[in-house]
């Protein structure tokens, strides 16, 4: 297991490394000057000049990227020519935003999404099904960012029950998780449905069934532990997403994570901001699918890294 | 008013509002930014709407609390170091935490700061300030006069990678010392500790307004490191907690010797989405809103949230920079034509909520200089092509306007396109993100660029001379590339001239002058429009963006029953 982790970990060094180096060569050749960000909306062409020098932005291509990698590598993501702060730090302040409402929108589709697959799959066709079904297809369609106006409307001003926007305590929380956990939910339910039935028609259950086991020990005890490692694969995915920021659902509900720091980096052209953000998302991406495969491993002893 | 009355106005008969127009989306997708903007807006018009019924949920009744919170930032300030001050966000808090040794009111008059009073030399180059008696920072320490001048050397040193030194370039010496080719600057000097005098290098009469910027503004002597992250100055608000992305506090200096300001403390909450600005608002958790363009009408047409509307003329120009160097462009009648071409009033009504005044010039109305007797370029399609006959192009031409991704100027954008196309004018758009475009006009290579300006000081000045004086071209505002010798003399004159009317009139020539030869699509002078909520006493919409630092405004006491 160990070996398994140090292997992955190591080989993802080179994708890291490709990612910087897209990320790199994209942003040289997008239009856009970063020192034009710097000085405003007037400005001189001799004090352009200067700062262009000053960032070494006039250098060869392969020199900055060696002079930036040199950075990474004694673990110095630079400082943010818009805001002159540490990227690194910038990143870790908001990475705690961020991770709380991947992990309350997960909390919500893990909880939401599997019952809902699971009663679903008891039914199939009844009107239950029938109506998760059509809900369901309504959370996958619904653009997030029009479900997070509608809670905002629905929830804040017209029922006042939650703050409209804004991180603070629990009740900030919700409908932001709500309005990004809402495409997942409607996925997982479908995902744990579908699998749900496949394993519910299977022989296993059906010699379950046969030695007299309850229902609740059928559909709990074998069929959801075998139909769990699609919905790992969804939850995986979506959490990896989620944890490299939301950019939709933060700048409706003013939440301050990663997603608004890398738009905002973007549009202003800060290179170190973008190279470190990217850096930074690749790496949670890569931990996070790590973490998936290793809880393959633990919902199917079938699958072993060894 | 009342919870009582906040109550009825809850239970009024949803039915009883008007209806209001649903502004029809866009469908042209956008190169890069968030596509959620020009989405949102006309999507919650239509949710409000149906969901709400007009009512305003916002209630009479003040809140429970004592601090005033802002809705306008829609992203994180750059910094709170004055010196990285070019931005809105960033010079507003700027503004709240420092002093210059000028400032500005709400109605955008110059007035003294840390300056008491200051005189000028009769050749108008040495400026003597005399500095207030009595002022200290927010850590105690007295303000001398080395500080001023360590400020400013401060934001003109290679060093702190500033940017912004043009407000100071006016001072003896300043460029060299900028580009590290001088040690000191020779035009600054502290003959005691509440004196300073400013040698510049030619006269310059708006020069006192410059130093009202937030980038002018005096620091302490010690400036850690860290010190955009921690700002202490001589200012009405202490500053009291960052969270990035998330807000901003601050809480009153009560020894600021411009008194007090009237309430405990402030909050500026960054909002990036307009529409959510709008419901926090509604929820009475924001104090004052700057209204969205799309949501003016709405706004307007209830009798509950129009009480609460404050509007005033922004120094804002909306324009479309025609290239004067460029092809066909370089024809005046060809400019005019364009000017000719194109309904703007209709724009303006249907594009921006009638909120603006037609531009016939570039000096907006409530500055001096602005002549309010011009009429602008009327809409006549007629004599728009017979111009365009006369220029050789009658059998049309074309060319490619730009245009920012930002919500209004895409639609402002395909709607001229339109208008140029019943003259016979091609228009091929260009839609970038707002620093591609910049980047692209700077160069010099756009035709026809669709932008706005607003100012940094209160002076025609501000408008006449980086848009369109020579000496600006380019990356200095004149994106026109706009050269004209009798203009640039005119402005070059009245930037000299110390008579206060005599200038105004110089303004006013070069502004006649830039009108007739169109370097632009003249648009509009935008109209800032806010709601503030009615437990606030004492706001007034400021003129310029730093005029408003809530020195006199106040959460009415909460009315109990």
């Amino acid at each position: 297991m160990l070996a398994f982790i140090a292997r992955r970990l190591l080989l993802a060094i080179p994708t890291l490394f490709g990612v910087l180096v897209v990320v790199f060569l994209l942003i040289y050749v997008a239009p856009g000057d970063p020192v034009q960000e710097m000085v405003g909306e007037r400005a001189d062409a001799e004090t352009i000049a200067r700062l262009r020098a000053e960032l070494r932005l006039d250098d060869p291509l392969p020199v900055q990227f060696a002079h930036y990698l040199g950075g990474v590598v004694r673990g110095d993501l630079g400082r943010s020519y818009i805001t002159n702060r540490p990227i690194l730090g910038d990143l870790l302040e908001r990475f705690p935003a961020t991770l709380r409402l991947a992990g309350a929108a997960m909390l919500l589709a893990a909880t939401l999404g599997i019952s809902i697959g699971v009663v679903t799959s008891r039914f199939p066709g009844g009107w239950l099904d029938r109506l998760a079904l059509g809900a369901t297809y309504l959370g996958i369609s619904f653009p997030v960012y029009w479900v997070g106006l509608i809670l905002i409307l629905v929830f804040a001003v017209q029922l006042r029950w939650l703050p409209p926007s804004g991180a603070g305590g629990v009740t900030y929380i919700i409908l932001p998780a709500l309005a990004l956990g809402s495409r997942s939910i409607a996925f997982l339910a479908r995902v744990t449905r579908s699998a749900m039935l496949d394993v519910l028609g299977s022989d296993m259950v059906r010699t379950a069934r046969a030695k007299g086991l309850g229902e609740r020990g059928v559909v709990g005890r074998h069929a959801l532990s075998n139909a769990l490692i699609p919905i790992i694969t969804v939850l995986g995915l979506d959490f990896g997403y989620y944890l490299t920021g939301s950019i939709l659902t933060e700048t409706i509900f003013s939440w301050p994570g990663l997603g608004r720091y890398v738009v905002n980096a973007i549009t202003r052209r800060d290179l170190p901001a973008i190279q470190g953000a990217v850096l930074f998302l690749s790496v949670v991406f890569v931990l996070v699918n790590l973490l998936t495969d290793l809880l393959y491993a633990k919902a199917d002893p079938r699958v072993a890294y060894d | 008013m009342s919870t009582d009355r906040a109550r009825q106005v809850l239970a009024a008969p949803k039915d009883a509002v008007p209806p209001v127009p649903i502004p029809r989306p866009s469908i042209v997708p956008s190169s890069s930014n968030l596509p959620v903007r020009r989405w949102l807006l006309p999507l919650v018009s239509a949710v409000l709407l149906l969901f709400i019924g007009g009512a305003c949920r916002g209630g009479d009744a003040s809140p429970e609390r004592h601090t005033l919170i802002d809705s306008r930032d829609t992203y994180d300030p750059r910094s709170l170091d004055p010196a990285l001050s070019t931005d809105v966000p960033t010079g507003r808090v700027v503004a709240y935490l420092f002093d210059g040794l000028t400032g500005f009111t709400p109605d955008a008059a110059l007035v003294p700061a840390l300056a008491e009073r200051w005189e000028i030399s009769s050749d108008g180059r040495v400026y003597t300030f005399h500095l207030r008696r009595g002022v200290t920072f927010h850590d105690g320490t007295p303000l001398l006069a080395r500080q001023v001048l360590k400020s400013f050397q401060r934001v003109l040193d290679p060093a702190v990678k500033g940017g912004r030194g043009w407000p100071l370039f006016p001072i003896r010496g300043a460029r060299e010392f900028a580009a590290g080719q001088a040690g000191t600057i020779s035009g600054l000097a502290a003959p005691d500790d509440s004196t300073v005098v400013i040698t510049l290098e030619e006269p310059l009469a708006v020069f006192p307004k410059l130093l009202a910027m937030p980038v002018a503004s005096v620091l302490p002597d010690s400036v850690p490191p860290d010190f955009g992250e921690h700002p202490v100055g001589t200012g009405p608000w202490r500053f009291v907690e960052w969270k990035h992305d998330d807000y901003l506090r601050f809480v009153r200096n009560d020894s600021y010797w411009g008194g007090a300001p009237a309430a405990e403390s402030l909050m500026a909450r960054i909002i990036p989405e307009p529409s959510t600005a709008v419901a926090e608002f509604e929820a009475g958790n924001v104090d004052i809103l700057q209204v969205p363009e799309g949501d003016t009408r709405r706004w307007e047409q209830t009798d509950e949230r129009s009480a609460r509307l404050q509007s005033a003329p922004a120094l804002r120009l909306y324009y479309v920079a025609i290239n004067t160097q460029r092809g066909p462009l370089a024809d005046v009648r060809v400019r005019r034509a364009i000017n000719h071409a194109v309904d703007v009033q209709t724009i303006l009504n249907r594009l921006v909520g009638g909120r603006g005044r037609l531009a016939a010039g570039v000096i907006p109305p409530a500055l001096a200089g602005a002549d309010t007797t011009r009429a602008p370029y009327a809409y006549d399609p007629e004599l728009a092509r017979q111009l365009l006959a006369q220029a050789g192009h009658a059998d049309g031409m074309t060319v490619q306007l730009w245009s920012s991704t930002s919500p209004p100027f895409p639609r402002i954008a395909e709607t001229i396109q339109g208008y140029l196309s019943e003259v016979g004018i091609r228009v091929e758009l260009v839609q970038r993100d707002a620093s591609s475009m910049r980047e692209a006009a700077r160069k010099g290579d756009t035709d026809l660029v669709l932008k706005d300006w607003f100012a940094d000081y209160p002076d025609a000045e501000n408008f006449l001379y980086p848009l369109l004086h020579s000496a600006s071209a380019g990356v200095g505002g004149n994106v026109s590339f706009y050269s004209s010798a009798p203009y640039d003399s005119l402005v070059t004159l009245s930037r000299h001239e110390s008579d206060e009317s005599l200038r105004d009139s110089l303004y006013a020539r070069a502004d006649s002058i830039a009108f007739h030869d169109a370097p632009m699509l003249f648009l509009w002078f935008y109209n800032d429009l806010y709601a503030i909520q009615p437990w606030i006493e004492g706001f007034k919409v400021p003129v310029i963006f730093t005029g408003q630092r809530w020195l006199d405004v106040s959460i009415s006491s909460p009315a109990r029953p």
